[in-house]
C-alpha cells in the first residue's frame, strides 16, 4: 500500500509545471540519434551536426551567400593555389586555441594554440586503417602519398604517425602545404567536410578510443552533456576567439532581417540542445509548444501545419510561426542494375518503364509540398544545375511506353519475366514500389516487390544482386561532379555507382570535366553527360526534395544550408519575445 | 536443496554454450556482410578488405567463435562497430533508463490488475464483471501505438500535464519524463493481465475447498488471503517471472516516442546497423537473465506450494 502511495505521489510530482533548464539555449532536433562525436567516424548528418559545434576545419560554407560559397574558418585566408592546380598553401589563423581540457597536461589543462601540424595529425588519423574510418574517401587518391602511407600501415599492422605523407607539409607553425595527385577543383569542399577538422594529438593520446565521449576542438561550443539516445547539450566556449556575424549576403537577406546582427561577436547564443527526436509527431508537438525553436515538417505532420495549398495555417501564423522552403540538394530515384542481364542490356525496356510513371502524380502523392519533379541527377542549388534540362522519358506516355516495350522484344509484356524491385523495409518505400508496380502493369509488365531489412538491402545492391531498387542521394559537396560520379564506370559498386552504369563516352566526358573548375565549358560537359544518362536510363529520377522549416518568431538569423554543420553559432533568441509568445502556445 | 542448486547451476553451462553457438551461427555465418553495411557509399574492394581485416572478419570461423566465447566468459564484448562505444558502458547507460520505466510500470500494472481481478472474483457473471471483461477486450484490441499517439497528444500536448518527450539522468527530474510512458505501459498491460489473473483466481475462488471453508464460517478476507490467493499464485507467478527478462530491454515504441535512452532502442539500432558485437552481447545477457528468472520461478513454486519439491 505504501508503495502505491509513493508511486501516486511521484506521478503527481510529475504533473507539476515543466520548466526548461536550457531556456537561453537554441533547441535544435536530430531526426536520428548521433552515433559519435569523433570526427573520423561521424559519417552521418546526425553526428556531424553536434560535432560541428565543437570542431572546426580550415574552411566553412558562408552562412548567407548563395549559391553556396566557401570562406576561411581556421584558415587565415583562402589558399594560394599553384599554377598546375595541384598545390594548396594555407596560412592558419593565429591565436586559435583548443578547448581547455585535462588532456593538455603541459599547460595544466589550458588549451594550447592550434598549429598546422594539427591538421596533418588529424588527417593521418582519418587515413589510419586501424581507425576504420568511413570518412577517408574525402582524401582517398587525392592527397599525394596518402594511400601509400595507409597501405604501409596496413601491411605492417602498426601505424607510424611519424612517417610523413608526401602531399602534406607544415613548413612552419602557421603554414600548411597540401599537394594533390592530380588537379581536383572540388578539393576545397573536402576541407569544409566534417571529417577534415582539427583534433589535438594530446586528446587522442589521453583518451584513446574514449575520445568519442571527450571531444576537444577549437569550436564555439564545448560539450556539456550527452544522454545518448535523448539529447546532446553544448555550451558556449568562454575562450572562443573573435569571430563575427557576416556583413554581406544575398539581396533578400537585408529585407529578411538576416543582416541585423552584422559584425556581432559569435556565437550569438549561450548554447545548443540537440534533441534526438526520432518520431515525427512528438517532434512537431514539441515545436508547437515552443520546446524546439525550429523543426522540419515531415510528411506525417504536414496536415497539422499547412492548408491544402501548402500555405501555413492562419492559426499558426497568428502565433508568430513562420514557414520557409529550402532545396535539400538531393534527388531520389529508381535505379536499374546495369549489370543485370535482362534489364541492364535492354535500353528500350528501361525507357518503357520510365514512361509509365507520372512524375507529377508521384510527387503529389509522396512529396506533396516537399519536393519538385527531378529531370536529372543534379539538384537546384548545386554548381552545374541546368534548369533547361528536360528528361525525355520522365512523363506519362503509355502508347510510347507500349511501343518501346515491343521494340525491346516484349510486345504487351509477352515473354518478359517478372521484374524484381527491391526496397528497404519501410512503409513509404513500399507505397512507392506499389505505385511503380501498378504503373508498369498498365503496359503488361509484372513486377515483384521484395522487402528487405537495411543490411540485406545494402548487401544485395553492393553485390549487384538486384534488378531495380530505390535510393536517395544527398550532396556531400554542392558541385554537380558529386552527383555525376554516381555514373562514372570505374566507380561501380561497391563504389558509389550503384547502378553500375558504364558508358565509355560518359566516362571520357567525366574525366575531361573532372580537372575543370565551374565554368561554361564544364557546364557544357555536364549537360552532355546528363543527356547521356537520360537517354540510357540507368535510373528514373523522381524528385528533388525540399525542406519545409517552421521557425518561431523569437528565433533570428536562420538560413538553411544543408552542407553546413555549424549554423547554430549564428542563431539568436529574442528571450522577451519568447516568453511573450510561449504563453499562447 | 544444495544438490539441486549445483545441478541447476551446471545445467546452465550447456544451455549458455548452445546460445553462443546459435548466436554465432546466426550472425557470423548466415547474416549479411557487416563490412558492406559499415562501408557506406564510397567503398572499394580494397577498402572493404582493409575494414574486414580490422574487424577480424577475415579470420577462420573457428577463431572468430573462440574470440566470441572469450568475450562471453570475460563479459567484455569490446566496442560497438557503429558508435565505437564500449558495449559494457552502452549497457550500463541504457539499463537505468529502461528499468526506470519498465520496473515501476510493470510492478504497478501487476498490483492494479491483481486487485481488480480479486474484486471481480466476488462478482462473477454480474454486470460489473461483464463490463470489465468487455472493456479489457476492447483495450487489448487497439494497437499500443494508437494509445501512445493519443496519450502523448492529449495529456502532454493538449493538456500540458507532462513533458511531451525527453529524459534527464537526475532521479529527481527523471520521473516527470517517465510518468506518462509508465501510465501508457500500465494502461495497455491491464487488459490482458486482468483477464489472466481473473481466470486464475476464479478457478480457486469457486472450487470445492473454498466453498467448504466458507461453510465452516471462515471470514471472506481470510479465505481470500490464505486459500484463494496463495493457490492461484502459481500460474500468476509463472507469467510474471516469464516477463521479467524482457523488462531490461524496456519498450521500443515508448522509448522512441518519449526519447528515453533505453536498451530497446539501442538493440534495434544495432540490428539495423548489423552491429554484431552489440547484438551478440544483448543476446548473451538476455539468455543469462532468462535462465536466472527460470531459477527464481522454480524456487517461488516451492514457497507457494509446499507439495512441490526441488529434485
Amino acid at each position: 500500500m505504501k508503495s502505491s502511495f509513493l508511486i501516486l505521489a511521484l506521478l503527481l510530482a510529475a504533473c507539476t509545471p515543466f520548466k526548461d533548464a536550457y531556456e537561453n539555449y537554441i533547441h535544435d532536433t536530430l531526426e536520428q540519434s548521433a552515433k559519435t562525436l569523433d570526427p573520423i567516424h561521424s559519417n552521418d548528418a546526425y553526428s556531424s551536426l553536434p560535432q560541428g559545434q565543437i570542431f572546426e576545419g580550415l574552411l566553412q560554407y558562408a552562412h548567407l551567400e548563395r549559391p553556396l560559397k566557401l570562406e576561411p574558418l581556421l584558415a587565415a585566408a583562402m589558399p594560394q593555389i599553384s599554377s598546375d592546380k595541384k598545390q594548396y598553401t594555407f596560412k592558419i589563423k593565429q591565436g586559435v586555441y583548443f578547448h581547455d581540457d585535462p588532456c593538455f597536461k603541459a599547460t595544466n589543462g589550458k588549451g594550447r594554440e592550434l598549429v598546422s601540424e594539427d591538421f596533418i595529425f588529424s588527417w593521418k588519423r582519418l587515413a589510419d586503417p586501424k581507425n576504420s574510418s568511413d570518412g577517408f574517401w574525402i582524401f582517398d587518391s587525392k592527397i599525394k602519398g596518402i594511400n601509400k602511407w595507409r597501405e604501409q600501415a596496413t601491411k605492417k599492422g602498426v601505424t607510424d604517425y611519424t612517417l610523413p605523407i608526401e602531399g602534406l607539409k607544415a613548413p612552419d607553425r602557421t603554414t600548411l602545404v597540401i599537394t594533390l595527385e592530380k588537379p581536383f577543383p572540388q578539393f576545397l569542399f573536402m576541407l569544409a567536410n566534417s571529417h577534415a577538422v582539427a583534433v589535438p594529438s594530446e586528446a587522442v593520446a589521453h583518451y584513446g578510443p574514449e575520445i568519442l565521449n571527450h571531444p576537444v576542438g577549437t569550436g564555439p561550443y564545448v560539450l556539456k552533456s550527452w544522454i545518448r539516445g535523448s539529447k546532446i547539450v553544448v555550451t558556449k566556449n568562454p575562450n572562443y576567439r573573435k569571430e563575427f556575424y557576416p556583413s554581406s549576403g544575398e539581396t533578400v537577406d537585408q529585407e529578411n532581417g538576416l543582416l541585423k546582427d552584422a559584425g556581432a561577436s559569435l556565437p550569438l547564443n549561450e548554447g545548443v540542445v540537440f534533441h534526438e527526436a526520432t518520431e515525427d509527431k512528438p517532434r512537431y508537438y514539441n515545436f508547437r509548444k515552443g520546446n524546439f525553436d525550429f523543426a522540419k515538417l515531415s510528411k506525417n505532420s504536414i496536415e497539422n501545419a499547412l492548408d491544402k495549398n501548402g500555405e501555413l495555417l492562419p492559426e499558426l501564423q497568428k502565433l508568430g510561426i513562420r514557414l520557409s522552403r529550402w532545396s535539400d540538394l538531393d534527388f531520389s530515384y529508381e535505379y536499374f542494375n546495369m549489370k543485370d542481364p535482362l534489364i541492364g542490356s535492354n535500353k528500350y525496356l528501361r525507357q518503357a518503364i520510365s514512361l509509365t510513371i507520372d512524375p507529377d502524380d508521384f510527387v503529389a502523392k509522396f512529396f506533396k509540398f516537399r519536393g519538385e519533379v527531378a529531370h536529372g541527377p543534379i539538384p537546384p542549388g548545386v554548381l552545374g544545375y541546368n534548369e533547361k534540362i528536360k528528361n525525355p522519358y520522365n512523363h506519362l506516355d503509355l502508347d510510347r511506353a507500349k511501343a518501346l516495350l515491343a521494340k525491346a522484344g516484349y510486345p504487351g509484356g509477352k515473354g518478359l519475366p517478372p521484374i524484381t524491385y527491391d526496397i528497404n523495409n519501410n512503409a513509404n518505400d513500399l507505397l512507392i514500389a506499389q505505385l511503380v508496380q501498378n504503373s508498369v502493369a498498365k503496359i503488361g509488365i509484372t513486377m515483384k516487390i521484395v522487402v528487405n531489412s537495411w543490411p540485406e538491402y545494402i548487401t544485395k545492391i553492393k553485390s549487384k544482386r538486384v534488378q531495380m531498387f530505390s535510393m536517395a542521394y544527398t550532396a556531400d559537396y554542392p558541385d554537380g561532379e558529386n552527383f555525376l560520379q554516381l555514373f562514372y564506370g570505374p566507380n561501380e559498386t561497391p563504389g558509389p555507382n550503384d547502378s553500375n552504369y558504364n558508358n565509355p563516352t560518359f566516362n571520357r566526358l567525366f574525366e575531361q570535366a573532372s580537372g575543370l573548375s565551374d565554368s561554361p565549358a564544364r557546364s557544357e560537359l555536364f549537360t552532355r553527360m546528363v543527356d547521356l544518362i537520360l537517354e540510357d536510363v540507368p535510373l528514373i529520377p523522381h524528385v528533388h526534395r525540399r525542406a519545409l522549416i517552421l521557425t518561431h518568431a523569437w528565433l533570428h538569423n536562420y538560413k538553411r544550408n544543408k552542407m553546413s554543420h555549424n549554423y547554430p553559432k549564428y542563431l539568436r533568441l529574442d528571450l522577451t519575445e519568447k516568453s511573450k509568445l510561449k504563453k499562447n502556445l | 536443496m544444495a544438490g539441486y542448486l549445483l545441478r541447476r547451476s551446471l545445467s546452465v553451462i550447456p544451455i549458455v554454450f548452445g546460445v553462443t553457438i546459435v548466436t554465432f551461427f546466426l550472425f557470423n555465418v548466415l547474416s549479411q556482410d557487416p563490412v558492406i553495411v559499415k562501408m557506406g557509399k564510397y567503398g572499394s574492394q580494397a577498402e572493404m578488405d582493409t575494414l574486414r581485416h580490422e574487424m577480424g572478419l577475415d579470420r577462420p570461423l573457428f577463431q572468430q567463435y573462440l574470440f566470441y566465447l572469450k568475450q562471453c566468459i570475460t563479459f567484455d564484448f569490446g566496442r560497438s562497430w557503429t558508435t565505437n562505444q564500449k558495449i559494457s558502458q552502452m549497457f550500463l547507460d541504457g539499463i537505468g533508463p529502461s528499468l526506470s520505466l519498465s520496473l515501476p510500470a510493470f510492478s504497478f500494472s501487476i498490483l492494479l490488475s491483481l486487485l481488480i481481478a480479486i474484486f471481480l472474483a466476488a462478482y462473477r457473471d454480474r454486470v460489473v464483471d461483464k463490463v470489465v471483461m468487455v472493456t479489457c477486450l476492447a483495450v487489448m484490441s487497439v494497437s499500443v501505438l494508437i494509445y501512445i499517439i493519443f496519450f502523448q497528444y492529449f495529456f502532454a500536448f493538449k493538456l500540458g500535464w507532462f513533458p511531451i518527450s525527453g529524459f534527464e539522468m537526475s532521479w529527481l527530474t527523471r520521473w516527470k519524463y517517465i510518468a506518462l510512458p509508465a501510465i501508457i505501459w500500465i494502461f495497455t498491460s491491464l487488459g490482458a493481465e486482468i483477464l489472466l489473473y481473473r481466470t486464475a483466481i476464479f478457478d480457486e475462488y469457486y472450487s470445492d475447498y473454498v466453498r467448504t471453508a466458507r461453510a465452516k464460517g471462515l471470514n471472506e478476507f481470510y479465505i481470500l488471503r490464505t486459500h484463494v490467493l496463495k493457490n492461484s499464485l502459481i500460474p500468476i507467478v509463472t507469467v510474471i517471472v516469464s516477463q521479467i527478462p524482457f523488462l531490461y530491454t524496456g519498450s521500443l515504441l515508448l522509448e522512441a516516442f518519449f526519447q528515453i535512452p533505453g536498451l530497446g532502442g539501442m538493440t534495434v539500432q544495432a540490428l539495423y546497423n548489423s552491429d554484431f558485437p552489440v547484438i551478440k552481447a544483448m543476446t548473451f545477457w538476455g539468455s543469462l537473465v532468462y535462465i536466472f528468472c527460470n531459477f527464481i520461478s522454480d524456487f517461488a513454486y516451492t514457497i507457494l506450494d509446499p507439495r512441490i519439491k526441488l529434485q
